[in-house]
C-alpha cells in the first residue's frame, strides 16, 4: 500500500478530509487538477456571514496541506482511473502533467510570467483578464510555483524540418521584440535572411488560420526580422560556449554544412568548412537565382557563421577524408549536396546548346556572361531547378522558353508557385513530352528536341502516374538551347573507398545518428538523401552538429528530436464559438511577362504589416516556444520546455471523492444577454472584481471601465430552473448575493444596489441577520424573476421583470450592471474516476449517497467517499462539515478492513 | 438597442501583445480614460479595457488615483519608454 488515502480535488471539502486524516495519523495522497490547492474558496473575496477575508481563512489550510508530514500533494495532475482489486484496495493510475518548470528550484518570482509573449483568458479570474502562457495560478498560490500551459507543439512548429520554432518567433515579432525573433531563429540555424526568401515554408502550409481567413506570412516575417536586424545593425547576441579544444571539418558549404558549422562553433569547437566552390554557401550562393535569393543575403547569412570564429576556404575540393583526421581534425562532417544534374540520356545531348541546368545557374551566379537573347530555349524536367532555369533564360533574353515535362502539371514536383510564376513570366510548358533526341546542325549546334508524347498510367511507388510512350506521337520542339534539368545527383566517387556509397551516388550513414562507417565520419544532407530543399538541409545540419558533439563528449547519439506532439487543429479552432476574419496579408510578388533583371521580385513586410500579421496567430500550442521564459528564468535549468508528462500507478486503502461542483453556464439563458451584453457579469466574476487580488483596479463595468452607479442581481440564475434542467436550488447564491451587496456598497458609496429575486433563503446561522443588515446599508430586493435583458448603445442595461409585490405590473429597470447569481451544476468528472464500476448517481447527477441521512459522505462503492459539493450543493460551513464527516467514514472504514499502511499511532 | 456585436474574449486578449505600443502611444500625452484610449486607437471600449487591465496587471500601465466626474479612471504609463 502506497498511500492509505487518496483524495481527488483539493477544494475546501478535498483539504478538510485531507488534513483530518492527516492528523490521525494516515498516510494521505492529494491529487489536484490545478497548479495550486485551493479550490473556488481561494479565489472569493469574503465569505458569508463573517466577512472574513477568503484568502486569510484559506491559506493557511492551503499551506496545512502542502506542509502536512503525513499529506503528499499532487498538483497540476489528474486521476485517469481507480480500479478496486479482490483485497478491497484500490489502485490509481495518476498523471501528472508536464509544468515545463522545475517545482523544486522554481522560487516563484514570476519573471517567466512578466517575460512571456502569450496572453490567455485568465480562468481564475473568471476571464477578466489576460494571464500569460506562463503563469502562477494567483498570487496566493500554494505551491507558488510556475507553470507553462503548452498542449504540444504548434503546427508551423512541428511542420519546420529546420527545427524553428516558428511560432516563437511570430509571438516575439507581435510583441515588438525583433531582435529577440532574430535570435530564436539563429538558434536554430544562421540562414535567417536566407530561409526568409527562398524557404518553401511547411510552416505555412500547416498554420491553423490557413482554414479562416488564410495563413500566416510566416516566412515573410522571418524576412522581416532579418531585414530589421540587419538595419538595427546589432550583434548576433548569440551565446558561445568557450572553446572546448576539438577541431571538426566540415566539407561543404551548403544549408547543411553551414548550419553544422554555425552549431559546433557555438558548442565551443574550432571549425573549418572546406568548399570546393570558388564561392561558399552551396546552392544558396550558386544556383537559387537572385531575384529569389540575393547574393548579398546569403554572403549575410555565411557573414554569421564566419563571426563565431568558423573559417571557410573556397576552391578546395576534398577527396581523401581520412587525411582530415590526420591533419587533426575530431570528427569530419560531408555535407556536400547533390552538385551534378542529371544527364538527358538521349542522342545528341553533346550538342553544342545543351546544358546542365546546375552549371547554367552557377554560371549566372557567379557572374558569367550567358547572353540568350534572342535564343529559344527548352527546359526538361518539372522540378524547381527547372523553374529557375526557365525564369533565369527569360531574364537573359530569351524570346521564348519552354519547360517539357513527361508528366501533368499536377505530378510536377516543382512547388506550385514557382510554376505559376514561371508562367506568369512568359514561360511556356509542354506536358507529357518526353525527350528522345536532341536535334542539330550541320555544325553540331542544337536545333531542336525531339519528344515523344506520354500516357499516364496506373501511381508508381511516388504516388505519381507512371508514364509511358505513345507510339507515333514523335515530333520536334525547335530550340537553339537546351537546359538539361531532370535531377542532380551527389558528387561522391572520391569518398566510394572510404565511407559506404549506394548506388546512386548517396553517402551511406545512419538515418537517426548521421554516422557513417567511419565513426568520425558524418553525413548530413542532400548528398545522403539526395536533392532535398534548404530546409531538411538545414534540420540535417543541426542534427550532424547534435550527433558528432554526443559523439566527440562520449555520450549516447540520440535526444535530438525533442518536439511535442503537434496538437490537433481541430481542437484549437474548438476553442472559440466565432472567429474574426482579419485581412490576409496580401502576396507581394511583382511579376512581368518580360523580365529582364534580377531584382528581387518579392518586396518586404513594413512593420505594420508584419506586426498585424503576427497578431492573427492563434497560439495553437499556446505555449509559443519563444524561449523568453527560460531566457529570464534566475535559476538555471529550472524550465524544460520539452518534458513530458509522467504517469505512476499507487495502490490506496480508500478514496475520497472531492471534485466539486461546476457553475452554470450564463450563456443557457439568452435572455439575460451574458456573453452578447459585456455589462452582464456573473456573481463569480463579481467576486473577483471585489476580492484583493481582483483584475480591475476596482469594480468597474466591463464594457467601457465606468465606477458602476446602478447594479442590478438576478437569483436564481439557472438554478431552480426547470428550463435548464436544474430545479435545485444551489443553496449560497442569495447569501454569496447578499454578500457582495455589502462589498459593493462598502467600496463604491454612491452605488445603488437592487436584487432580483424569487425568495430569498437565508437558513443558517447568522445568515438572515446577514440579509436584514444588506437591506439596512440600502441594498433594495425586488420580488419577481427577471423576463429579459436589453442593451442601450451606452451599454446600459434595461431589465424587464413583473414587480411581483407591487401589483405584478411589467416594469422596465436601467442598470449599469447586471450580476447573475449563477447557480451550481454537478461535476460529473467524479464518474470517469471509476472505469471498471459504476459510482452512482443521485437523480440530480450528484455523487449519490446512498444513505446520506445516517451515513453522510458514504458512497456506493466500498471504500469510496464523497466530501463537499460533489454530493449536491453546499456553503462554505457545510462542506467543511460534510468533509469531516467523510474523513471520519474513511477513518473506520481503514480500521474495520485494516486496508492500511501502517495502524495509526 | 445595441448592434454592436462583440469578440469572443480569447480573440481579444490574444491580441493584447499587438496593443501595448498602441496604447502606449495613445498614453504619451497624458493619462487617458478607457474610451479615451479606445477612441484615440480606434478600437472598441469593451476590447480596449481587456488591453488596459492585462498591460497594468503586468505593471506597463498604473490607474491615476481618482476618477473622473463621468465616473472613469484615467491610466498612464509607467514608464515613458515606448517599445517597438
Amino acid at each position: 500500500m502506497d498511500y492509505d488515502v487518496l483524495v481527488v480535488g483539493s477544494g475546501i471539502g478535498g483539504m478538510e478530509s485531507a488534513l483530518k486524516l492527516g492528523d490521525m495519523g494516515y498516510k494521505v495522497l492529494v491529487v489536484e487538477k490545478e497548479a495550486s490547492v485551493g479550490g473556488r474558496m481561494i479565489l472569493l473575496s469574503k465569505v458569508f456571514p463573517t466577512l472574513d477575508c477568503a484568502s486569510c481563512i484559506s491559506t493557511p489550510k492551503m499551506a496545512a496541506t502542502i506542509h502536512h508530514p503525513n499529506l503528499t500533494v499532487m498538483t497540476y495532475s489528474e486521476v485517469k482511473g481507480i480500479t478496486r482489486d479482490a483485497d478491497g484496495h484500490f489502485h490509481a493510475n495518476v498523471k501528472r502533467k508536464a509544468r515545463y518548470v522545475d517545482e523544486v528550484a522554481c522560487t516563484g518570482c514570476q519573471q517567466c510570467e512578466t517575460a512571456c509573449t502569450v496572453a490567455v483568458p485568465d480562468q481564475f479570474n473568471a476571464d477578466l483578464v489576460a494571464r500569460r502562457a506562463a503563469y502562477i495560478a494567483f498570487p496566493q498560490a500554494v505551491p507558488k510555483k510556475a507553470v507553462i500551459e503548452r498542449q504540444g507543439s504548434s503546427p508551423c512548429t512541428f511542420a519546420c524540418p529546420a527545427g524553428i520554432e516558428a511560432h516563437g518567433y511570430v509571438s516575439l515579432i507581435r510583441s515588438g521584440e525583433y531582435e529577440k525573433a532574430h535570435r530564436l531563429v539563429l538558434d536554430a540555424t544562421p540562414l535567417v535572411g536566407t530561409l526568409g526568401r527562398a524557404c518553401y515554408a511547411p510552416c505555412e502550409s500547416e498554420c491553423t488560420r490557413g482554414s479562416l481567413e488564410g495563413t500566416l506570412p510566416i516566412r515573410r516575417l522571418k524576412r522581416f526580422i532579418s531585414d530589421h536586424h540587419v538595419e538595427s545593425g546589432a550583434g548576433l547576441g548569440i551565446e558561445v560556449a568557450a572553446p572546448n579544444g576539438r577541431r571538426v571539418a566540415v566539407v561543404g558549404s551548403g544549408p547543411a554544412g553551414l548550419t553544422a558549422a554555425w552549431q559546433l562553433a557555438r558548442k565551443g569547437y574550432a571549425v573549418k568548412i572546406y568548399e570546393a566552390a570558388p564561392e561558399p554557401g552551396g546552392f544558396l550562393r550558386l544556383a537559387i537565382p537572385s531575384y529569389r535569393l540575393p547574393v548579398e543575403v546569403v554572403e549575410r547569412d555565411i557573414q554569421n557563421v564566419r563571426d563565431l570564429g568558423v573559417e571557410i576556404v573556397t576552391n578546395t575540393p576534398v577527396r581523401d577524408l581520412a587525411a582530415l583526421k590526420s591533419e587533426g581534425y575530431d570528427a569530419v562532417l560531408v555535407a556536400t549536396g547533390t552538385p551534378r544534374s542529371t544527364g538527358l540520356g538521349v542522342p545528341g545531348e553533346d550538342r553544342l546548346g545543351v546544358l546542365a541546368a546546375t552549371d547554367f545557374l552557377r554560371r549566372v551566379k557567379l557572374g558569367e556572361t550567358v547572353d540568350l537573347t534572342g535564343k529559344r530555349v527548352v527546359v526538361v524536367g518539372g522540378g524547381n531547378v527547372a523553374m529557375d532555369a526557365s525564369r533565369v533564360a527569360r531574364r537573359l533574353g530569351a524570346t521564348s522558353v519552354t519547360v517539357a515535362y513527361r508528366r501533368s502539371r499536377a505530378e510536377m514536383p516543382a512547388h506550385h508557385v514557382e510554376a505559376d510564376d514561371a508562367e506568369k513570366e512568359g514561360v511556356q510548358f509542354a506536358f507529357q513530352v518526353a525527350p528522345v533526341e536532341v536535334t542539330g546542325d550541320a555544325a553540331g549546334a542544337v536545333n531542336g528536341l525531339r519528344c515523344v508524347r506520354m500516357a499516364l498510367g496506373e501511381p508508381d511507388a511516388s504516388g505519381r502516374r507512371s508514364p509511358t510512350p505513345i507510339k507515333g506521337s514523335e515530333h520536334v520542339l525547335p530550340c537553339d538551347v537546351i537546359i538539361a534539368a531532370i535531377g542532380m545527383t551527389p558528387d561522391t566517387a572520391a569518398f566510394a573507398s572510404q565511407i559506404g556509397v549506394e548506388r546512386r551516388g548517396t553517402l551511406r550513414a545512419d538515418p537517426k545518428t548521421l554516422q557513417t562507417d567511419v565513426p568520425y565520419i558524418f553525413a548530413a544532407g542532400d548528398v545522403v538523401n539526395g536533392a532535398t530543399d534548404i530546409t531538411r538541409a538545414v534540420g540535417e545540419g543541426r542534427r550532424a552538429a547534435h550527433m558528432i558533439d554526443r559523439w566527440l563528449t562520449g555520450g549516447i547519439l540520440d535526444g535530438f528530436d525533442l518536439r511535442l506532439p503537434v496538437v490537433d487543429k481541430e481542437q484549437v479552432l474548438a476553442r472559440q464559438k466565432t472567429y474574426t476574419l482579419r485581412p490576409a496579408t496580401p502576396e507581394a510578388v511583382t511579376l512581368v511577362a518580360e523580365p529582364r533583371d534580377f531584382r528581387e521580385v518579392e518586396a518586404p513586410l513594413s512593420e505594420t504589416e508584419a506586426r498585424a500579421a503576427a497578431g492573427r496567430c492563434m497560439d495553437c500550442a499556446v505555449c509559443s516556444g519563444c524561449h523568453e521564459c527560460v531566457n529570464v528564468c534566475p535559476v538555471e535549468n529550472c524550465i524544460d520546455l520539452y518534458a513530458r508528462d509522467t504517469e505512476l500507478d499507487v495502490e490506496v486503502g480508500a478514496v475520497v471523492v472531492s471534485t466539486g461542483y461546476k457553475l452554470f453556464a450564463a450563456d443557457l439563458k439568452p435572455q439575460y444577454g451574458f456573453g452578447k451584453y459585456r455589462n452582464v457579469i456573473t456573481g463569480m466574476q463579481m467576486d473577483r472584481l471585489l476580492a484583493p487580488t481582483r483584475p480591475f483596479n476596482t469594480v468597474l463595468r466591463p464594457s467601457d471601465g465606468k465606477v458602476p452607479e446602478r447594479i442590478a442581481y438576478i437569483l436564481c440564475t439557472g438554478s431552480r430552473d426547470e428550463t435548464v434542467g436544474n430545479p435545485l436550488c444551489s443553496k449560497f447564491c442569495c447569501m454569496y448575493s447578499i454578500k457582495q451587496n455589502q462589498l459593493i456598497m462598502g467600496a463604491l458609496p454612491l452605488a445603488e444596489v437592487t436584487v432580483h429575486y424569487m425568495d430569498i433563503r437565508a437558513a443558517g446561522k447568522r445568515y438572515d441577520e446577514f440579509y436584514e443588515q444588506s437591506k439596512s446599508m440600502g441594498a433594495t430586493y425586488v420580488k419577481g424573476r427577471v423576463a429579459k435583458i436589453t442593451e442601450k448603445e451606452n451599454g446600459n442595461l434595461i431589465l424587464r421583470y413583473e414587480d411581483i409585490e407591487n401589483g405584478g405590473q411589467l416594469v422596465d429597470a436601467e442598470y449599469d450592471l447586471v450580476v447573475l447569481a449563477v447557480g451550481v451544476q454537478p461535476n460529473r468528472d467524479a464518474q470517469r474516476l471509476f472505469p471498471q464500476e459504476e459510482l452512482a448517481e443521485d437523480q440530480y447527477f450528484y455523487v449519490a449517497e446512498p444513505d446520506e441521512d445516517l451515513n453522510p459522505g458514504v458512497t456506493s462503492i466500498p471504500g469510496v467517499f464523497v466530501a463537499g459539493a460533489a454530493s449536491g450543493a453546499k456553503d462554505i460551513v457545510d462542506s467543511i462539515l460534510h468533509a469531516g464527516a467523510a474523513a471520519a467514514q474513511v477513518a473506520a472504514h481503514l480500521e474495520r478492513t485494516q486496508a492500511k499502511t501502517k495502524v495509526p499511532a | 438597442m445595441s448592434t454592436t456585436t462583440i469578440r469572443e474574449i480569447r480573440e481579444i486578449i490574444r491580441e493584447e501583445p499587438v496593443m501595448h505600443p498602441r496604447i502606449l502611444e495613445a498614453l504619451r500625452s497624458g493619462p487617458l480614460t478607457v474610451p479615451e484610449i479606445a477612441q484615440a486607437i480606434g478600437s472598441p471600449t469593451d476590447e480596449v479595457l481587456f488591453w488596459v487591465m492585462g498591460m497594468r496587471r503586468y505593471g506597463k500601465i498604473r490607474e491615476v488615483k481618482d476618477p473622473t466626474d463621468d465616473g472613469y479612471f484615467r491610466y498612464e504609463a509607467t514608464n515613458w519608454e515606448v517599445p517597438a
